[in-house]
């Protein structure tokens, strides 16, 4: 006899005997569906306290919502680009050629800065003179002079202006200037022609009322725009331009008092000047991190090296730039090395600083305890905290660089003439400031430098900003 | 205070002595044209006569002794080629006046621009005063003083009319080499005292000083200002520094008679003892101003010597 209670579990069992085989008869579950890769959640994230910070991408984050330093980095770009393309760019003159005048062989000096070779330009028909320019193959030099009238030649004017006078001579008609430099012998009444007139002077006749000349010198012109004519002229075909040189490339920032391109100048220096710039960052890094993880991770090192410091630290940098430049022959590598000299006492100063400070932290008397090298503790543990301030600093020691060169070569200790830099062309520009036209040699170099010194500048500072984990937040 | 002081001076003194040696050694090594008025007319003999006669052909530390012994004297030797034979002591006394007149009407100028400019933008901080001496500040750090002097030269005396060249008479050309001079000083005094500022005005008494209801004019004069101006005590001679390689410049560039202009001067004749002897002067110039800043410090800031036990400098 069964009690109660066991017929109820009987009954109890029986049930669950049977759900239990009604839910194994179930299709199996897809094997995918059981593990599900849980998406980034980030109030659950914050809950289990994890937190995807990574100091660089906040860095550059950081760094890339400083919009004017983000500017001056891609001006910066741009600029180091180009100057390195701009000797490769076609039409560029060589910075050191001294331009002559093709006929005068005088040098091409103080040209004002162009965009364009173009003095005038002729409508078509229009007749000229023109000789070939001897090693421009396809360049005509061309005018419109018919002919030189000696002083005090006689001709009569037929027709007369208040600029141009039609003249005819010797059966030949065509016109001369009418002004202060022609001084022709006009009757009471100039209007009442035709009457007898000469100048004291030798003078042209033009074959047109214009004159296609540039003070005096010859114009240029491409060979192909014009039609030969019997008697030697040429005819232009179409409205041609006549160009101040057998050359459309134009002389942008104008010349130098010796005739050389200031646009293949600039950029040149602007070459030269990065040069110092980025090799003296280099060296002074390279210098000062050595030192200054010697002087910070070295303790028996540390008194000797501080007053070493305090030494050097106390002559004025001018000072010893000075120094050296004077002993050593102007060149480059003397800048470089003048520079380098005082340079890393900064860096390695920072450098120990910041060792000073992480090399007696936790992980890094594990490390010394597992037996790790001293190199690799550097290396591995203790300079990749610096990168940033190292970067820093390498920024800021470029425009310094560049500045320094610059006072060098002031004070008559700098690059020669014939290696261009920002410093001696600024330096040549000096010189003529007291004549207003003059003053473009100047101001190209002057502002080509401030633009990559400022730049330089800021986007350190910007990134020294960044780089800061207090504004990481 | 007194032990501070003394361990600085000494070591101060020891960084001349270094220096001097240095600079007497590396300028021996310069070529020898360098001592003579003629060098090109002059034959083996007299060349022999005369390097003995400046004691060139002794051993180099002999020299140096004898270089120490004149100094201690007030001797700096002779020049050579600048104004052949005339002592440089002399020739330096002539020139150093005008110098130190122009140093320090340019030092007054700049803590007369600088302090305002630093206390306007530390009071408006992130506003217009702010942002201009931001831009002012980056730009005197960023850009080549030669290139700024040279423009102010340039448009400045077209401007106020004024001529390009100094005249110690003319009062008017005294202008423009005083301002170009004061400019690097006024950006870093305005910079470190708007820092100084920014920090004080974030500390407790300032917050207890506004709980109370003092005004706010009178809390950045009497305390902020106070304070914030004791750090900058050092600076003060430190400025002496960026005068240095300023009056260089700008004695050249508005020919003015002074020291500055006399080292570009005698670089450019490759006068051995001149070039010498102002360098050696600069230097200790440089180093006084250093010595005299942290001197200050510790005289006005006691708790300075206890950090340099500490070994934290």
């Amino acid at each position: 006899m069964l009690s109660i209670k066991d017929t109820k579990s009987q009954k109890l069992e029986k049930a669950l005997a049977q759900k239990l085989q009604s839910d194994m008869e179930q299709p199996a579950v897809n094997e995918d569906e059981l593990f599900v890769l849980a998406e980034y959640d980030n109030t659950a994230a914050e809950k289990s306290g994890y937190s995807n910070y990574s100091y660089w991408q906040s860095t550059l984050r950081v760094f890339f919502k400083n919009k004017v330093a983000v500017f001056l980095l891609f001006v910066l770009l741009g600029l180091l680009l180009f100057t390195v393309l701009q000797p490769y760019l076609p039409g560029q003159y060589p910075a050191n050629l001294i331009n002559n005048h093709p006929q005068t062989g005088k040098q091409i000096s103080n040209l004002s800065p162009s965009l364009s070779t173009v003095y005038i330009k002729a409508p078509a028909g229009t007749q000229f003179n023109a000789t070939e320019v001897k090693g421009y193959d396809g360049w005509y030099a061309v005018d419109n002079v018919l002919t030189s009238l000696k002083a005090r030649t006689k001709f009569d004017v037929v027709e007369y202006g208040e600029e141009w006078c039609k003249i005819e001579y010797k059966g030949q008609t065509g016109y001369v200037k009418n002004n202060f430099q022609t001084k022709l012998k006009l009757p009471d009444d100039p209007w009442q022609v035709p009457y007898e007139s000469r100048s004291n002077f030798k003078i042209d006749v033009f074959t047109a009322p214009v004159e296609y000349a540039n003070s005096g010198n010859a114009l240029y012109a491409e060979a192909s725009a014009f039609t030969i004519n019997e008697d030697g002229t040429v005819t232009a075909k179409a409205e041609t331009e006549l160009r101040i040189l057998p050359s459309e490339n134009a002389f942008w920032f104008g010349t130098n008092n010796i005739g050389q391109d200031l646009w293949a100048r600039v950029w040149s220096g602007t070459r030269t000047s990065l040069f110092i710039g980025f090799t003296v960052a280099i060296c002074e890094a390279l210098i000062g991190i050595f030192v200054g993880v010697l002087w910070g991770y070295v303790r028996k090192l540390d008194r000797l090296l501080t007053e070493v410091y305090n030494v050097i630290d106390n002559i004025p940098n001018t000072i010893i730039l000075i120094l050296i430049s004077y002993i050593m022959k102007p060149s480059l590598q003397t800048l470089i090395f003048a520079m380098c000299l005082t340079g890393w006492l900064g860096m390695a100063r920072f450098i120990r600083n910041q060792i000073v400070i992480i090399r007696d932290r936790d992980y890094n008397l594990a490390s010394r305890c597992l037996g790790t090298s001293t190199w690799r503790i550097i290396l591995k543990n203790l300079l990749p905290y610096l990168v940033s301030v190292i970067t820093l600093r390498m920024a800021l020691s470029i425009p310094g660089a560049i500045g320094s060169e610059v006072f060098i070569t002031y004070i008559g200790l700098g690059l020669p003439v014939d290696t261009p830099s920002l410093g001696n062309l600024i330096n040549e520009g000096r010189k003529l400031i007291t004549s207003a036209a003059l003053r473009y040699q100047l101001i190209f170099p002057a502002i080509v430098l401030s633009i990559v010194t400022i730049s330089f500048y800021i986007i350190g500072n910007a990134f020294a900003d960044a780089a800061d984990p207090k504004n990481h937040v | 205070m007194l032990k501070y002081s003394l361990k600085r001076l000494a070591s101060s003194l020891i960084t001349l002595c270094i220096i001097i040696t240095v600079v007497f050694v590396l300028l021996r090594q310069m070529p020898i044209e360098g001592y003579f008025d003629n060098f090109e007319k002059a034959d083996a003999a007299t060349i022999q006569a005369k390097l003995n006669q400046l004691g060139l052909n002794d051993p180099i530390h002999v020299q140096l002794v004898n270089f120490f012994k004149d100094l201690l004297h007030g001797d700096l030797g002779l020049s050579a080629r600048y104004s052949a034979g005339a002592p440089i002591s002399g020739i330096i006394a002539k020139k150093a006046p005008i110098s130190i007149k122009l140093g320090v009407m340019s030092m007054a100028l700049s803590l007369l621009m600088g302090i305002p400019l630093g206390t306007a933008m530390a009071r408006g901080k992130g506003r217009i005063w702010d942002k201009i001496g931001t831009v002012y500040i980056v730009f005197i750090n960023a850009v080549p003083a030669a290139v700024y002097y040279i423009f102010i030269q340039m448009y400045g005396s077209d401007w106020l009319r004024i001529p390009m060249l100094f005249d110690e008479k003319n009062l008017a050309t005294w202008i423009l080499p005083v301002f170009s001079m004061s400019l690097g000083s006024t950006a870093s005094y305005a910079m470190w005292l708007r820092r100084y500022m920014v920090d004080e005005m974030n500390k407790d008494y300032v917050r207890l000083a506004r709980a109370k209801g003092v005004s706010d004019k009178k809390i950045m004069m009497k305390h902020v200002f106070r304070n914030a101006f004791v750090p900058m005590i050092q600076y003060i001679p430190t400025s002496l520094l960026y005068t240095i390689s300023g009056s260089i410049y700008i004695e050249s560039l508005y020919s003015i008679p002074g020291m500055g202009g006399l080292l570009v001067d005698v670089i450019g004749r490759q006068d051995n003892p001149m070039v010498q002897a102002i360098v050696m002067i600069y230097s200790c110039i440089g180093i006084v101003g250093l010595l005299l800043g942290d001197l200050l410090m510790g005289v006005i800031d006691p708790r300075i010597s206890f950090v340099k036990k500490e070994g934290a400098r």
